[in-house]
This record gives structure tokens, C-alpha cells and sequence, in this order.
């Protein structure tokens, strides 16, 4: 009798010990199908969507490395030499890449259904020549307010390349 | 006798002097403020192969070994929110999830601002952000802390800005191919997080650190350069508890710490890795006390310093470290 209710006793604590254990994998495994269900809700993209796609990112990878350079450029002038020909030498490049990528994607042919997300494109590069614009003006006069409005306009264009990347390279930033 | 007084005379004033010191020592550590301390799970990358955040830990198909029969991991985002007298510190700020950045696979994120709420705290109050390092989600929504100063290594600005003009186009990009930047020099230092990072710049509220530098009594900054990236840098900070040492990525596992197997490698020295994780069985007098940014273990049992954890906004836990005598407890 004793030795029957110590293993019903054992098989209980058992039992729950179980369901402790496998209750935060079934919630872990619920939260990884709704990410992948979110996923698949992400349109594959079609062939066409595809070469232009493969074709932006020619651009892309270098205007990412660009949009950073300016913001060093900026950062660099405050913190270490504020050498205002030193910052014009560095940003006259960028002005003249961000000028020559509009240009560039603007002529791009897209397919229809990704003519908005092209003119965002389009709309991030002119944003970023204008921040260039604004940073050279304060290399030549010193209107340090100059400084703040290319900011403004770095964050807009920041976010609308983030825009497109949402559309057609969902992967390119992973957890680090 | 007369050969003898000078010596005695020379130890009455050296005994003195170290006596002198002793009570200056301990008057300055009487001086130093206990702060509290709490994580908060800013989001959960889901689903991560367990190889791809720790190679040691690669899952092998069929094995029955406890370091290779885990598949997949999700991994939080840990961020956390340090209270010093009248001082609210946050080491790492996450990152911000907009309707144009996602993150699929992610989940559970939350506008830091309404999670330090459900803290009790207010953003605006926020006087000090150091981040470990600059990648994009552990710098990201310094704009929503207006007031925060933020703490940043000169190494880790100087490595961004040789990496982008290294003159081979596939080291100087900050993402080399559509499917991600496979840890280039640059790679995870998103445009619009390091316009952040400028934005503090331009406000006048950044301080840019080299090496070492105590922000307020007691609480130190300690350069873990390489250890995650190339200006890595840690947060000690004391408590009732003893002291605790907060590492980002540089320490991004707790079983890695207690282990000693590297995790997260980016622009990574390996070996960098573990002189970040000694650093911190040298300050804290092992790894309990070492506060890691994606261990998957957080807000559990297994990782002791979180487990008085709950769970807060959109999913997301949160764990109350440890709080400094008088501080009331924020836990629900």
C-alpha cells in the first residue's frame, strides 16, 4: 500500500515536472510559428520585381556605406579636428555620389507594382544630396543651423532607404 | 638605541600614513552610491540557430550531448536601466521597430519609453546612455531619451570610420550582399542608428570616451575593445548585491561566461571575448554578477540575476536585479 502511493506520489511529481518543462517550449514554438506566419505573409517578389530588385542594390550598397560616411564626416568634425576644409574635402564626394545615384535610379526601369517604392528610392538619394548641399554651405559660412537641417533630412532619407529595404531586402540587417 | 629611533620614527610615519589612507579609502567608499538595477527585454529575435549565436554550441542532428542538441534559440534583447541616487543610467537602448523596419523573425518589441513607464520611470529622466557598442539594436531610440547624455568609445567611432573607406568595396560596405554583411568591418552599423549616434553629437550631449572613465562614484566604463566590436565597452556598477558588470555583446551569453565559449562573433577577437569575460570575474568575483545582452536563459532560474522577472508590455520580460537600500521594489 505505502510503496503504491510513493509511486503514484513519484509518477505525479513526474507528470508535473513534464508539463513545467515542455509549457514554455509549446509557447516558444507558438511564437516561432507566428513569426514564420508573418513571414510567409511577405509577398515573394516576381521575377521582374526580382531584377530590379538586383539591380538597386548595386546602388544600395554603396549609398548605405555613403549615408554613413556623411553622418561620420559630421561626427568627426565635432569631436575631433572641427577642420571646416578637412569636413568640405569629405563631403564633396558624397554630395556628388548622392547627386549621380538620383539620377541613376530615377532612369531605372521599374516594374509597376514597384514604382512607388523606385521613387522613394529616388526621393532618399535627392534627400541625402540636399544634406550634403546644406553641410558644404556650412563648410564655406559657419551656420552651425545648417548642420541641424542636414540632420533632419539624413534621418528622413535614413528611413525612407529602410522603406525600401522593408520591400525588397527584409533580411539585410540581422541580429548582432 | 640612538641607531634605532629613526627607523622607529620612519615606521610611526609610514603606519601613520597607511592608516591615513585606510580611513580615506573607507570614507570614499562610505561616498559611493548603491545603485538598483533592472533589465528590460526590449524584443526576442526568434528562432536563431544555436550555431549561428555560439559555434561551440552547433546543434549536430541525433546527438544526445547537452552542447549540441539544441537546435534554435531566441534570443532577447536586454537593456538595462541602472537607478543611482538621483541618477537614471541605460546601458544599451535596443532598437526601434517602425513600420519600415520590422525585423521579421523578431518579437515582443516595445517602445522603450512606455517600457521604462511600466518601470516607473520617465524617458525625459534618463541623465546617462552608455552603449556597449554602436550596432543597430543596442543604439538604437536615442532620440526618444532627450535629456540622456550618451557614452560612446573614440575606438569604436575611429574603427566605423576606417572600415567605410577601405578602398575593397566588400570590406568598406556596411551591408555587402542582399542577404546580410556576413561581419564585415562595418556591417550592423545602420544609417539611421549612427545619424542617431550624430544627433547627440550635434546637441552637445555626447561624451566621447578613451578607455577607461568613472561617470559617477563607483560607476566605471571599462574598454573591452574587440571583444564584440573594436570599441566595445563594459559598465560596472555597485549594489547591494555586490558589484555588477554589464558587457552587451561582449558578453552576450551567460553560459558562455560561466562557460568560457565565445558568442556573437562580429568584428570579433575571440580572444578579446574572454579577457571581457575575466574582466568580470575579476571585478565581480565571478560570473553571476555579469550581465549579458542575448543570453537565452534571461528572465529564468538558470540565469539566477534574472530570475525575478515577469512579464511586461507586447510579451516582453523584464527582471529586477537588485535595488539599493530604501528603493522601492517595481516589480507588479
Amino acid at each position: 500500500m505505502l510503496l503504491a502511493g510513493v509511486v503514484v506520489a513519484l509518477a505525479a511529481t513526474a507528470g508535473a515536472a513534464w508539463l513545467h518543462e515542455i509549457r514554455p517550449r509549446s509557447q516558444s514554438a507558438l511564437q516561432t510559428f507566428n513569426a514564420r506566419a508573418e513571414k510567409a505573409q511577405l509577398p515573394a517578389l516576381t521575377a521582374d520585381e526580382e531584377r530590379f530588385a538586383t539591380t538597386l542594390w548595386a546602388v544600395h550598397r554603396e549609398a548605405t556605406r555613403s549615408a554613413v560616411a556623411l553622418s561620420f564626416a559630421g561626427i568627426t568634425y565635432q569631436t575631433e579636428d572641427r577642420d571646416a576644409q578637412a569636413f568640405a574635402r569629405k563631403i564633396e564626394p558624397l554630395a556628388k555620389f548622392f547627386h549621380d545615384a538620383e539620377m541613376q535610379v530615377r532612369a531605372m526601369s521599374a516594374p509597376p507594382s514597384l514604382s512607388k517604392t523606385q521613387s522613394q528610392y529616388v526621393d532618399a538619394m535627392a534627400l541625402y544630396a540636399n544634406a550634403a548641399t546644406e553641410m558644404l554651405k556650412f563648410a564655406e559660412d559657419g551656420d552651425s543651423q545648417r548642420l541641424q537641417v542636414a540632420h533632419s533630412l539624413d534621418v528622413k532619407a535614413s528611413e525612407y532607404m529602410l522603406r525600401v529595404g522593408e520591400v525588397l531586402w527584409p533580411g539585410q540587417y540581422k541580429p548582432h | 638605541m640612538r641607531r634605532c629611533a629613526p627607523r622607529i620614527r620612519s615606521f610611526a610615519l609610514t603606519a601613520g600614513m597607511a592608516a591615513m589612507t585606510s580611513l580615506f579609502g573607507l570614507a570614499a567608499q562610505a561616498q559611493q552610491p548603491v545603485c538598483s538595477a533592472w533589465l528590460i527585454e526590449s524584443s526576442r529575435f526568434m528562432n536563431v540557430p544555436f550555431g549561428s549565436f555560439m559555434p561551440d554550441r552547433t546543434f549536430v542532428p541525433g546527438s544526445t550531448k547537452p552542447e549540441s542538441n539544441i537546435a534554435s534559440v531566441d534570443l532577447p534583447v536586454n537593456v538595462g536601466v541602472i537607478k543611482c541616487g538621483s541618477e537614471l543610467i541605460l546601458y544599451d537602448t535596443g532598437w526601434k521597430q517602425q513600420d519600415y523596419l520590422k525585423m521579421t523573425g523578431s518579437d515582443h518589441w516595445a517602445p522603450l519609453p512606455d517600457q521604462l513607464k511600466a518601470l516607473g520611470f520617465n524617458a525625459a529622466d534618463v541623465t546617462k546612455v552608455v552603449i556597449g557598442h554602436a550596432h543597430w539594436d543596442h543604439a538604437g531610440q536615442l532620440s526618444d531619451l532627450p535629456n540622456a547624455v550618451l557614452y560612446v568609445q573614440r575606438e569604436e567611432l575611429k574603427a566605423i570610420e576606417w572600415a567605410l573607406n577601405y578602398p575593397e568595396p566588400h570590406i568598406r560596405a556596411v551591408n555587402s550582399d542582399p542577404g546580410g554583411c556576413n561581419r564585415t568591418p562595418a556591417c550592423g552599423y545602420m544609417p539611421l542608428t549612427v545619424e542617431e549616434v550624430y544627433g547627440k553629437v550635434l546637441k552637445g550631449k555626447a561624451v566621447i570616451v578613451d578607455g577607461e572613465m568613472e561617470i559617477l562614484p563607483g560607476v566605471r566604463i571599462h574598454p573591452a575593445f574587440r571583444a564584440h566590436t573594436a570599441g566595445s565597452q563594459l559598465l560596472e556598477v555597485p549594489t547591494s548585491i555586490g558589484k555588477l558588470v554589464f558587457g552587451s555583446d561582449a558578453f552576450s551569453s551567460y553560459e558562455g561566461i560561466r562557460d568560457w565559449m565565445t558568442a556573437n562573433v562580429q568584428q570579433t577577437d575571440t580572444v578579446q571575448q574572454f579577457l571581457a569575460y575575466e574582466k568580470c570575474y575579476k571585478i565581480t568575483g565571478g560570473y553571476n554578477n555579469c550581465v549579458a545582452a542575448h543570453e537565452p536563459l534571461s528572465y529564468t532560474d538558470k540565469y539566477p540575476l534574472t530570475k525575478n522577472s515577469w512579464v511586461a508590455l507586447n510579451g516582453g520580460r523584464m527582471a529586477e536585479l537588485t535595488l539599493a537600500p530604501g528603493e522601492k521594489s517595481r516589480k507588479p
